[in-house]
Order: C-alpha cells, then sequence, then structure tokens
C-alpha cells in the first residue's frame, strides 16, 4: 500500500494535476442539489438471480439523506449507491491523487485515485474518472474489504447541470451462492440443478432515471 | 342419486369423528407458531438465506411478505400434511369392518362399486378441506399479518424473484397440484384399508410408504434414479414448480399424469380388492 501511494504521488507531481482542485469542482456541482426526487427504472442481471425491472421512487436530502421507495422487490449494490459521495465530502477521509488521462465514453477524463486515511476502514480503494470540462463523474470504483469492487458508469442528460446521471450501470462481483440445503425445503427433485455457468462472474444493475424534480422540496 | 346420498353420508362420518378435525388443528397451531416465529425473527432467516448476496447487495422493499411467508409454509408443511390426511383416510373402509358396519351399509340399495367410490369421494372432499384451509392460514394470514408483495422464490440453485401480480394465480395452480398430491394420499390409504379390517394398520402402512419414498427421494443414490420419477412423493412437490421461472409446463403435467395414473390403479385395485371382500365372516 505504502510503495502505490509513493508511486501515486510520484506519478502526481511529475504530470502536475492538482486533482484536489478537479475533487472540489465536483463536489461544488454536488453541492448545487440540496434535494431532489427522481423516478428509477431498475433492471437487474445478476447471476443466480431472475427478477424483473422494477420502478422506484428515490428522495435525496442533504447531506447524505437518501430514502427509496420500490414497488416490489429491488436489488441495489451494497455499496457505491451513495458511499462515494459521502466520501466525496468528507475531505478529509482520503487522499485525492491524479493518476493520469482516460478516454471514459468517448470523453478525455482526469483518472483520480482516492486513498482512505483510514487503513482499516470499509473502503480499501476509490477510483473516479472526471470529466473536468463539466465536473461530472463519468466512471466510479470502489474497492471494499469485505464487499469487493463496485464500477459506476455514468450517462448524463438533462440533469448535468447539477451533476446528476439519466442513467447509472453498476458492475458488481457477485461471489459463489448458495442457500444452505436445509432452508430449502426441496428435497424431491427428480433432477439435479445444473452447476450455474455464470457463478462468481459480474452482475450489472442499470437504473434509468426519468422526471427529475431539483431543489423543490 | 344415491351415490351423491352416499357421498354426504360419508362425508358427514367423517365431520362426526373427532379425528377429521386433528388435521385442522393441526394446521392451525403449526402454521401459527410459523407466522410467530417469523414475525418475530422473520428477517435473520432470509438474511441467512441471503447471506452470500447480501455481502455485494442489498435487497430493497418488502421482502418478508405474506407471498414469501406462505411459501415457506407451503415448503415446511407439504411433508407433514399428506400424514394428517391418511389419519382420516386409512379407516374409511377398515374401521367400518372392524366395527361390522360395513355389512349394514352394503344392506342399502347401492353396489360395492358406488359405495366405495363415494368414501373416495369423502376423502377428496376433507383432502380439499384441508388444503382450502392451510390456504387460508398460510396465504390469506401470511398477507394480513405481513403485507404483500413480490415473492423471493428461495432455490437451491439461485433466487426468483416474481412479481406481485404473477403470485396469485401460481398459487391457485400450486394448491389444485397439492391438492391431486394428497388426494392420491387418501386414495393410498382407502386402498390399504380395503385389505384389513383394523383402522391402524392402514394408516401406518400409508405413512410408512410416504417415508419411505420420500428417503429414496432424498437419498443422492444412482440406483434409485430409474424409480424416482415414478414415485408418488416425488411429484408431490410439484406445486412448488409454479414458482419457477420459466414454468416448467412439460414438469407439471408429467407429475399431474403420474399422480392420475396412481389415482386410476389405487381406485381400480381398490374396486376389484372391495368388491372380492368377505363381509360376512
Amino acid at each position: 500500500m505504502l510503495r502505490l501511494f509513493i508511486l501515486l504521488c510520484v506519478s502526481n507531481m511529475v504530470l502536475g494535476q492538482d486533482a484536489n482542485k478537479t475533487v472540489a469542482s465536483v463536489i461544488s456541482q454536488m453541492n448545487r442539489v440540496k434535494n431532489y426526487t427522481v423516478d428509477a427504472r431498475i433492471k437487474s442481471d445478476i447471476p443466480l438471480i431472475k427478477i424483473l425491472p422494477v420502478k422506484a421512487k428515490i428522495e435525496f436530502k442533504q447531506p447524505d439523506e437518501i430514502k427509496m421507495k420500490t414497488q416490489g422487490i429491488a436489488i441495489l449494490p451494497k455499496k457505491g449507491f451513495t458511499d462515494l459521495a459521502i466520501m466525496l465530502k468528507n475531505k478529509s477521509s482520503y487522499t485525492a491523487i491524479f493518476t493520469g488521462y482516460e478516454v471514459v465514453q468517448k470523453i478525455k477524463t482526469e483518472s483520480i485515485t482516492l486513498l482512505p486515511s483510514n487503513d482499516a476502514g470499509e473502503i480499501v480503494l476509490a477510483k473516479i474518472w472526471v470529466n473536468t470540462g463539466e465536473a461530472l463523474i463519468l466512471k466510479s470504483q470502489i474497492t471494499t474489504r469485505t464487499n469487493g469492487t463496485v464500477v459506476a458508469d455514468y450517462l448524463y442528460g438533462k440533469q448535468k447541470e447539477f451533476g446528476l446521471p439519466d442513467e447509472l450501470t453498476f458492475s458488481v462481483d457477485v461471489k459463489k451462492f448458495k442457500i444452505p440445503k436445509g432452508v430449502v425445503v426441496d428435497i424431491n427433485r427428480t433432477k439435479t440443478a445444473e452447476e450455474p455457468k455464470n457463478q462468481g462472474k459480474m452482475g450489472t444493475i442499470h437504473i434509468l432515471f426519468s422526471n427529475y424534480s431539483i431543489n423543490s422540496l | 342419486m344415491i351415490f351423491i346420498k352416499s357421498i354426504y353420508n360419508e362425508v358427514i362420518k367423517i365431520a362426526l369423528k373427532p379425528r377429521s378435525y386433528l388435521g385442522i388443528a393441526a394446521i392451525t397451531v403449526l402454521v401459527g407458531v410459523i407466522l410467530f416465529a417469523l414475525k418475530s425473527d422473520g428477517m435473520s432467516i432470509i438474511s441467512f438465506v441471503t447471506s452470500s448476496f447480501e455481502q455485494t447487495l442489498s435487497f430493497e422493499g418488502n421482502v418478508l411478505n405474506g407471498n414469501l411467508v406462505a411459501f415457506i409454509i407451503l415448503q415446511m408443511l407439504i411433508v407433514q400434511i399428506p400424514l394428517l390426511i391418511a389419519l382420516v383416510t386409512g379407516d374409511l373402509v377398515s374401521g367400518e369392518a372392524a366395527m361390522g358396519t360395513i355389512r349394514l351399509l352394503l344392506t342399502q340399495p347401492i353396489s360395492r362399486t358406488q359405495l366405495l367410490l363415494s368414501k373416495f369421494m369423502a376423502g377428496g372432499i376433507y383432502t380439499l378441506i384441508v388444503i382450502v384451509w392451510l390456504g387460508f392460514m398460510s396465504v390469506i394470514m401470511g398477507k394480513m399479518l405481513f403485507g404483500t408483495g413480490d415473492l423471493m422464490v428461495l432455490n437451491s440453485d439461485g433466487l426468483v424473484i416474481l412479481q406481485e401480480a404473477d403470485v396469485n394465480w401460481r398459487y391457485l395452480g400450486g394448491f389444485l397440484v397439492a391438492f391431486l398430491a394428497l388426494f392420491t394420499v387418501s386414495s393410498l390409504s382407502i386402498c390399504l384399508s380395503c385389505f384389513t379390517d383394523n383402522s391402524i394398520g392402514p394408516i401406518v402402512t400409508t405413512m410408512s410408504i410416504i417415508l419411505l419414498f420420500t428417503i429414496i427421494g432424498t437419498l443422492d443414490v444412482h440406483v434409485f434414479d430409474s424409480v424416482r420419477p415414478f414415485l408418488l412423493t416425488t411429484h408431490m412437490a410439484s406445486w412448488r414448480s409454479f414458482f419457477e421461472d420459466p414454468l416448467p409446463i412439460q414438469d407439471i403435467k408429467n407429475s399431474i399424469l403420474i399422480l392420475l395414473i396412481h389415482n386410476i390403479l389405487l381406485i381400480s385395485i381398490s374396486i376389484y380388492v372391495f368388491n372380492k371382500k368377505d363381509i360376512t365372516a
């Protein structure tokens, strides 16, 4: 970790970019939104889970109050939905390091690594790809101690001035899923369940946002 | 007309036996205990099941709802219900033979076949009442206590989340197939009842057969692979197929066919044995 930190610091100095300035512009964009409500359509494609798209209503209030009302059961990533925003706003909890330029969604972005100050914390590493021109996060990646890595791709539309995406796609690690046999009384199956082919692979959760109502509460 | 009257008489006879209410009472108590347990600490059970997913994902919405509760109850009780059915239907013939009332019964202007069929019908009506009561206690009471919502079906190979609007017809189909399976148990016990003159024998034998078949079905031994698809107990769980996505129509049809064949065979054997039965001794 120390080597990585030194390497990132050196590269930061060589490239001469101010990651903190970029992060600050992103936070400033976020802070323009005091509250919002939005309709969401959540489509999950997770290995070993069969679920149809679900509609939901999301309410957000600063600083980090988020409520979700779903018309049924919806699946969301455990980390990544609100954790990144919470982490970014708490400036003392991380060190932002510029790690280069990358093209994301055909746009040149600044890649910034966020190293948590607390070594024992849940988030091990976070990374964001920022379109500096519009101060928008186009992609993020959060690696946690217990929940694996969650990658999020942001697609902006009408609400890009507030930094709110129209589409959000999460890619999550799904560990091998096994229900304890005692719980499932499925003893009379005539054939053994086929070994699922997609075990241990990535799952995606696609959220489509519509009908934003910003700063109206 | 005499056949209808005979069915009515048989139903009255079942209704007058205190034993008949044991099944209803047992379902009421069992479901009550399960509902209480789930109401007290249901989320920890769900969490135990989904723990490997919950490391990465979170389930939003009312997961522990009446639909899931009903599903859990059915899974738990479907093994016990046949025993409650056999307890009543197992002595429909042998009980009368033991008491000697079968001779009196056959003095009526009704054929032996008709009399026996009326007993099968009465057994079917009792089975239907038990199933309806189980449905009321699990689905209706479950929804009253836990609300409604999408159904998360817990399979050994993953999760299927069925939308609320897509669940009720599945329960209806599941209960119909469960009724057919339990009616087969009723037919088995009545069939065994034709062979003896004591009440306990057919009841215990029916329970033993179900236990034996269940064990054969559970044992993952290749020797039983060819037998397993034809066992009654294998298809007693086919109600569960209604909660799979996509619906395994062929499997359901297959189960219904095998259960119907079981019923036809058991009823035929019963008719043959009962017509040959010496009731004068």
